[in-house]
């Protein structure tokens, strides 16, 4: 039986670098580098730098 | 001294006639518990303290100056249960409160039961619990309560049986620990972590702008 073929896009955890466990989920083409932007936490109520969670902890 | 006399009998008269009957039935200078040994005090205190019992009869003097102490007893407070399968504490066991419930065997305590060592069988007190409780409330409420006999109705043994027990809520005794939840437990460093990467952010921002926003970026997270 063939192998189920990846989707083209996926879902993406973006995680606040302030450490308060805050985090987006974002959909991004499986291709393209990791996702990386300034957005606001709630927690400590200013603009952070988010990161993409890697699965695993492999960077790409 | 007929006018202190006169304000005397006045002031008995006001006493209820049921602790009245009981004080006479029981008199304080044998039976209340200024009168028993204190357990680390001697005899020789014992007698001087009736003689300070029957002078002034408040329950000031039937107080005890110091309060017990027992340098080989366990903690007052909640016993160790790490230990497994934490028992009760022995019941029979000797203590601060427990030592206070005196009897002299010349003048039975009403209060407490009392073993016949001849025949091996226990008698129940004279004056039950429930009764007991009356006499003690009527004769704290007209400051009398140091000359009923001791029991364990009184303001004395509670109040020691309180501070043996301690709180008895698990981790409120000295040296211990109330465990809480675990965001208790961990809000302190979680907090710590938070405020350090606060700190640390408009470098990592400046970082991050300079590697092309993410595209020479090497440290992603872990999920």
């Amino acid at each position: 039986m063939a192998k189920k073929s990846k989707s083209r896009t996926m879902a993406v955890r973006l995680i606040s670098m302030a450490m308060t466990g805050y985090y987006r989920t974002m959909i991004r083409p499986r291709a393209h580098r990791p996702l990386s932007m300034m957005k606001y936490d709630p927690v400590v109520k200013k603009q952070v730098l988010f990161l993409e969670a890697t699965k695993g902890g492999r960077a790409k | 001294m007929a006018t202190t006399q006169a304000s005397s009998i006045s002031s008995i008269s006001k006493i209820p006639i049921r602790l009245r009957n009981f004080l006479a039935r029981y008199p304080p200078q044998h039976y209340s518990a200024a009168v028993a040994p204190t357990p680390d005090q001697t005899t020789t205190t014992a007698t001087t303290k009736t003689i300070t019992a029957t002078a002034t009869p408040p329950a000031e003097s039937a107080e005890p100056a110091d309060a017990p102490s027992f340098p080989t007893l366990p903690s007052p407070y909640t016993p160790n249960r790490d230990a497994k399968g934490h028992k009760r504490p022995d019941p029979t066991a000797p203590s601060a409160s427990r030592s206070l419930l005196y009897s002299n065997p010349e003048f039975p305590n009403p209060f407490l039961p009392r073993k016949n060592f001849r025949t091996g069988k226990w008698f129940g007190p004279v004056v039950g619990l429930r009764r007991q409780a009356e006499l003690v409330k009527m004769a704290a409420k007209y400051n009398l309560e140091g000359l009923l006999p001791a029991g364990k109705k009184s303001t004395e043994f509670k109040e020691t049986r309180r501070a043996e027990r301690g709180l008895q809520i698990k981790g409120t005794g000295i040296g211990q620990k109330v465990k809480g939840h675990k965001w208790e437990r961990t809000m302190e460093s979680r907090l710590e972590d938070r405020r350090k990467a606060m700190t640390e952010m408009p470098e990592m921002v400046r970082l991050w702008k300079q590697r092309g926003h993410g595209r020479g970026w090497k440290k992603w997270p872990r999920r």
